[in-house]
């Protein structure tokens, strides 16, 4: 056991250089020179040198690569050209924006999904429940994140006038953990959260159903019904077996949801890392894109680590090798 | 769809029969056939899409003293309305299909392509070539799918060519995995044993033993493909990174969206919201009934 932890970890660090390796020189062999950016100022050749020198891009490629990999070891990500403050900073409170529309979005989404996919999952095979249920979740699974949201935004902001469609609200002075507990946060952060939520339904809806459909026709579920307790119960144990799967299906989805909400984020004007992601690029502040997506990237390394290691403690039958 | 079922097939059609016979399958399902129906219908309306749009998409509408028509709701001249700039919805929605199918077709067969060579390769040989191409994946499968695709379009410029390639580089590691999972199986199946046996060479056995079984599988990935390639170029266009020169839903969306006219012009928005949603849906389904007609514990029994 200790021996496949340690080779899942040598194996997740060696992905991570990996992509960092892909990621640096994607973004060097396209040709950028950041200081146009600011030359409007009629800025002289030495000036230029120097604001060179401030982002790291002096000296050969080879040199770049080299010190950028090394200040990346020293969690230092560079300095943004928007901003004009390191990367990590502007991006960090982004983070944090992020994490709360898709942290309670992807855990309700996968609460209510696989509570409606165990109904229809249950309900017999052919009928109206099990006909309707998958093709809504198929319709909805289709519909792209950003069609959501803009149908929400259409409804609820626009037209019905409940809830604002734009930003997290102004937290007016107010420090800390303070700026997220009031309820003018949450009344911003409903449509995008829903949004979320909706996404993710029809996929848990569908993996759960599966489970349920697979696991009515094992045995043990015919000895529960033997014994003579209720129908809802049986539903149960053939709902918590098929619960396995989508927990070690959770750590990967989260990871892809943070990079995935881009949209969701756009749509509301939601001040998280993927719109960050999306002004930089269109910005040309590279150091910031670049953090963004290494951030992204690790993320995900890290969640289908966790979700092995989760699976082979939760499944006696996985063998490690 | 029994073996002798697969032979009787035409002598030149016998490499695509399990392909018929899984489309003979499909069409048993009730949705997958409204799904195959569907598309079919976005393909027809796609490849006659210049004869249909009866204006040119990028072109202002203009009432006859001159004046642009903006925001002009449904009428029998626009029969969806006009934009803010004064374009024709309707023609922009039908010429839009072609950029959608284009993306999707291309970038599926693509995406199949290379997924079942790596795939195949990984799968059959096993040993360091297996290693060397599943690391190969494990790195690709840890590159965020989205912001890849803003940032490499991004860098590359927004063309529908980039935008192909771009989806093409995303896609191929989750199908060579499956591919590769499925020739594993394939691998250790008596014929094959048989086939090694009476000394025939890997490329035979790859065309005549290993790839007519494993078509259905690359058939499903390709669909799904379709699906994904459709959605990002979507999302690429409606983050204003899709290809400007051409009309898109996605492109729509975001001009509708950036022009703010979501809460007045409906019949701008809900048209390509509509086409992306239908389309997309389609696909799924007929995906949806692959796997459970070819899963025998999820098979309804009748």
């Amino acid at each position: 056991m200790r021996a496949y932890i340690l080779r899942r970890l040598l194996q997740s660090m060696l992905v991570v250089f990996v992509v960092t390796t892909i990621m640096f020189f994607m973004f060097r062999v396209m040709p950028a020179d950041p200081t146009t950016m600011f030359l409007e100022g009629g800025m002289t050749e030495e000036a230029r040198q120097v604001l060179l020198e401030e982002w790291g891009l002096n000296g050969t490629l080879w040199e770049q690569y080299v010190r950028y990999m090394g200040n990346l070891l020293t969690g230092d990500f560079g300095n943004s050209f928007f901003y004009r403050k390191p990367a990590w900073d502007v991006l960090w409170p982004f983070i944090i924006n992020t994490l709360w529309i898709a942290v309670p979005g992807l855990l309700l989404g996968a609460v209510i999904g696989s509570g409606l996919g165990m109904i229809v999952g249950w309900a017999p095979r052919g009928g109206k429940v099990e006909r309707s249920g998958i093709l809504l979740a198929t319709i909805i699974r289709g519909a792209p994140s950003f069609v959501v949201g803009i149908m929400l935004l259409a409804i609820f902001s626009s037209w019905l006038n409940w809830v604002p469609g734009y930003g997290m609200g102004d937290p007016q002075g107010a420090t800390g953990l303070m700026r997220y507990l009031n309820w003018d946060f949450a009344h911003h952060l409903i449509l995008p959260l829903c949004a979320v939520i909706i996404f993710f339904i029809p996929e848990n809806l569908l993996l759960m159903r599966s489970g349920v459909v697979e696991a009515r026709t094992e045995d043990y579920i015919e000895l529960v019904r033997a014994k003579g307790v209720s129908e809802g119960r049986v539903a149960w144990h053939a709902g918590r077996n098929s619960m396995l799967p989508l927990i070690t299906w959770l750590f990967p989805a989260l990871a892809e949801t943070i990079a995935g909400i881009v949209v969701v984020e756009i749509v509301f004007s939601w001040p998280g890392v993927g719109r960050e992601l999306v002004l930089a690029v269109v910005r040309q502040d590279y150091p910031v894109a670049q953090a963004a997506f290494f951030l992204m990237s690790i993320m995900i390394v890290l969640a289908n680590l966790a979700a092995d290691l989760t699976y082979s403690k939760l499944d006696p039958r996985v063998v490690y090798k | 769809m029994s073996q002798s079922e697969m032979y009787r097939a035409p002598r030149g059609l016998r490499f695509l029969a399990p392909m018929l016979s899984t489309f003979r399958l499909l069409l048993r399902d009730r949705f997958a056939f409204w799904g195959l129906t569907i598309f079919a219908l976005f393909i027809l309306v796609a490849m006659i899409a210049p004869w249909i749009a009866p204006y040119d998409p990028f072109a202002p509408m203009m009432t006859e003293s001159g004046r642009l028509i903006r925001l002009a709701p449904p009428s029998a001249e626009h029969w969806l309305g006009t934009t803010a700039f004064g374009n024709d919805v309707f023609s922009q929605l039908v010429m839009g299909s072609r950029v959608a199918l284009r993306v999707g077709l291309v970038a599926a067969i693509a995406v199949g392509f290379i997924s079942t060579l790596v795939g195949v390769i990984s799968g059959y040989f096993g040993g360091i070539i297996d290693d060397i191409l599943m690391r190969m994946t494990d790195v690709a499968l840890s590159i965020p799918t989205l912001p890849f695709a803003i940032v490499a379009v991004g860098l590359l410029g927004p063309s529908i060519d980039n935008i192909i390639l771009v989806i093409t580089l995303l896609f191929w590691r989750n199908g060579a995995r499956i591919i590769r999972s499925v020739v594993l199986t394939e691998r250790e199946r008596v014929f094959v044993k048989w086939a090694r046996a009476a000394g025939a060479s890997h490329l035979h056995i790859i065309l005549r033993h290993i790839l007519p079984n494993i078509l259905r599988v690359v058939f499903l990935w390709v669909t799904m493909s379709v699906a994904f390639a459709v959605l990002t170029e979507a999302s690429l266009s409606f983050l204003g990174l899709g290809d400007p020169s051409i009309t898109s839903w996605g492109q729509m969306l975001n001009t509708a969206f950036a022009s703010g006219a979501l809460r007045t012009a409906w019949w701008w928005v809900a048209p390509p919201s509509l086409m992306l949603i239908t389309l997309i849906s389609s696909l799924y389904l007929i995906g949806r009934a692959y796997e459970e007609q070819t899963n025998p514990r999820l098979r309804e029994r009748t």
